[in-house]
């Protein structure tokens, strides 16, 4: 079995299709620019049309069009909203997809590794047991909410953006990049658990978020320890993590900004073992990218063409 | 009858409490001496936990190339365990005389038990989770526990007691683990072709197994037998 693997090469059951990374990676340096982002997108358009088609995202692509993860990305989980339950769904969904990856990212380093210390091994083979019972947790939590395995395409950029051939910066990438996102999207689970008054949801997923502290706490540890006495390899690992950061922040739909989607769980961080300036950091770092105002004009704009288009389409076809 | 509580200097001054054997209470039939003297069973034992640590690694590595989810999610628990394993195994070599460092000691019987690992780990593509999943569970797990229960009957009771305990410990988690095993590689081997290709690779792998002697490379006649 050779060392490394591609992201290409996750395996999966046939109730799976992939999502293409690039517009997971095109929507993390996105400018704030309404008309940047509606070209972008619309150049995207046959590609994201064609990873929905005969999946559960279908109605809402055909809704509002090849923007509509804007729209999923940057708009607040609320239950009263338009499309709430599939807005849900998606979201559970990319958490289990998530969770997959953090299981395969976490048994790659077992393999990936051999010369790694004893204790190294010893963190990731809890991980992936943790990792694996999130798994099972959160396939249970999407059947709750009445979705399934497979009803949404998988992007597997999570793992291609962190899976590093360094183990410095894929503890960073993995245990930092990746499990500091989870804290956060899981604090924003909890909140929405409490607004709906689903006690199933919440306490599951709050026994997740603890889980993913410790991981974090994995993370900063064996970061100093694969460093040390190395600043250069310390300073290459902090930039590989700006940039996991950066690209999981999804153009500032995870941020600190006032109008997130996913504000950043900054208390849940700290018991991980972040610093101060670290959070600084990456409340900076996350910022940057086009605010609500411009995404949701892009959005409307997006969605309005792909309707008129369809509409001249139908005509067309028609006449 | 003595009243004193505790001996004092001459044969008059003993206590009254009634002498037993240490063995008397409960009765214990264990009798000092076994096979294996200090450096046999911490030779034994660097084996175990090579066997134990290329297992970590290797399902470690199959996780993301096996599609199987309740393969993916049960190897988990498997690789903790496993691990677990391991490490109590290291942590027994110090207690052994192999220093303080010897922790993380892990030492193959020979190159044709470590090609033998090799060969275990080699399956890649998801097309082959039989040929991985029969390779551990099929024959290299097996072997270990008959390895284990086989030291556990042949080492000095008394004296080697601490390995006894992590010993069986282990026993117990693996025979779980081959449980589980056997139950994903029958729900996978639903037809012919599967069931023939399932014992295609354990005989090939329990081949290998037995030329190299085994995880302590002194493999007797009629061990790894097919389980």
């Amino acid at each position: 079995m050779k060392r490394f693997i591609d992201h290409e090469e996750l395996a999966r059951d046939s109730r799976f299709i992939r999502q293409d990374a690039a517009q997971a990676n095109v929507i993390s340096s996105l400018p704030d620019d309404v008309e940047t982002v509606v070209n972008v997108f619309e150049q995207f358009g046959p590609i994201i049309e064609a990873g929905v088609r005969g999946t559960s995202a279908e109605p809402l692509f055909e809704e509002l069009g090849p923007g509509f993860m804007l729209t999923v990305l940057n708009e607040p989980l609320d239950p009263d909203a338009p499309a709430a339950v599939p807005r849900l769904l998606l979201r559970m969904h990319g958490i289990f997809v998530g969770e997959l990856q953090a299981l395969e990212g976490a048994a790659r380093s077992l393999w990936d590794f051999p010369d790694a210390p004893w204790e190294f091994k010893m963190n990731m083979a809890r991980q992936c047991w943790d990792e694996a019972r999130h798994l099972q947790i959160f396939e249970k939590l999407l059947v709750h909410l009445g979705g399934h395995v497979g009803m949404y395409p998988e992007s597997t950029f999570l793992f291609e953006a962190c899976c590093s051939e360094d183990p410095a910066m894929r503890v960073a990438g993995v245990n930092r990049g990746l499990e500091g996102l989870a804290c956060d999207v899981f604090r924003d689970m909890i909140r929405f658990a409490n607004k709906t008054g689903d006690e199933v949801m919440k306490q599951a997923v709050d026994y997740v978020l603890a889980d993913e502290i410790t991981h974090v706490r994995f993370g900063s540890e064996w970061v100093k320890e694969f460093t040390k006495d190395n600043p250069e390899h310390l300073k290459r690992t902090q930039d590989f993590r700006r940039e996991v950061d950066k690209r999981f922040s999804f153009g500032g739909a995870r941020s600190d900004r006032e109008d997130a989607a996913i504000p950043i769980a900054r208390e849940d961080r700290l018991e991980a073992g972040f610093t101060e300036e670290e959070l600084q950091e990456l409340s900076e770092i996350s910022g940057v990218g086009p605010s609500k105002k411009t995404l949701s004009e892009a959005a409307q704009i997006l969605r309005d063409r792909y309707h008129e288009t369809r509409k001249a389409q139908q005509e067309g076809a028609s006449s | 009858m003595s009243e004193r509580m505790y001996p004092g200097l001459t044969q008059e001054e003993r206590t009254g409490f009634a002498p037993y054997s240490a063995f008397d209470i409960p009765a214990d039939l264990r009798e000092l001496h076994g096979r294996y003297d200090v450096e046999a069973t911490a030779l034994r034992v660097r084996n175990f936990r090579y066997a134990e640590e290329w297992m970590v690694m290797m399902m470690g590595g199959w996780v993301a190339t096996i599609p199987e989810i309740p393969v993916k999610t049960g190897l988990g628990k498997v690789i903790w365990e496993t691990a677990q394993a391991a490490d109590e195994l290291g942590k027994r070599l110090p207690e052994l005389r192999c220093g303080r460092k010897s922790l993380e000691a892990s030492e193959a019987p020979n190159t044709a038990f470590a090609d033998f690992i090799q060969e275990v780990s080699n399956p890649e593509t998801p097309d082959l989770t039989i040929e991985k999943l029969s390779g551990v569970f099929d024959v290299l797990i097996p072997h270990l526990v008959e390895i284990y229960e086989m030291h556990n009957r042949e080492t000095d009771a008394i004296c080697d007691a601490p390995t006894i305990e992590i010993l069986e410990h282990m026993v117990r988690r693996k025979r779980q683990h081959i449980q589980w095993g056997q139950e994903v590689l029958d729900a996978l081997c639903d037809d012919d072709e599967t069931q023939q290709r399932r014992r295609d690779r354990a005989n090939q792998l329990s081949g290998l197994l037995k030329e190299s002697g085994g995880v302590t490379g002194v493999l007797e006649t009629g061990q790894a037998s097919l389980n």
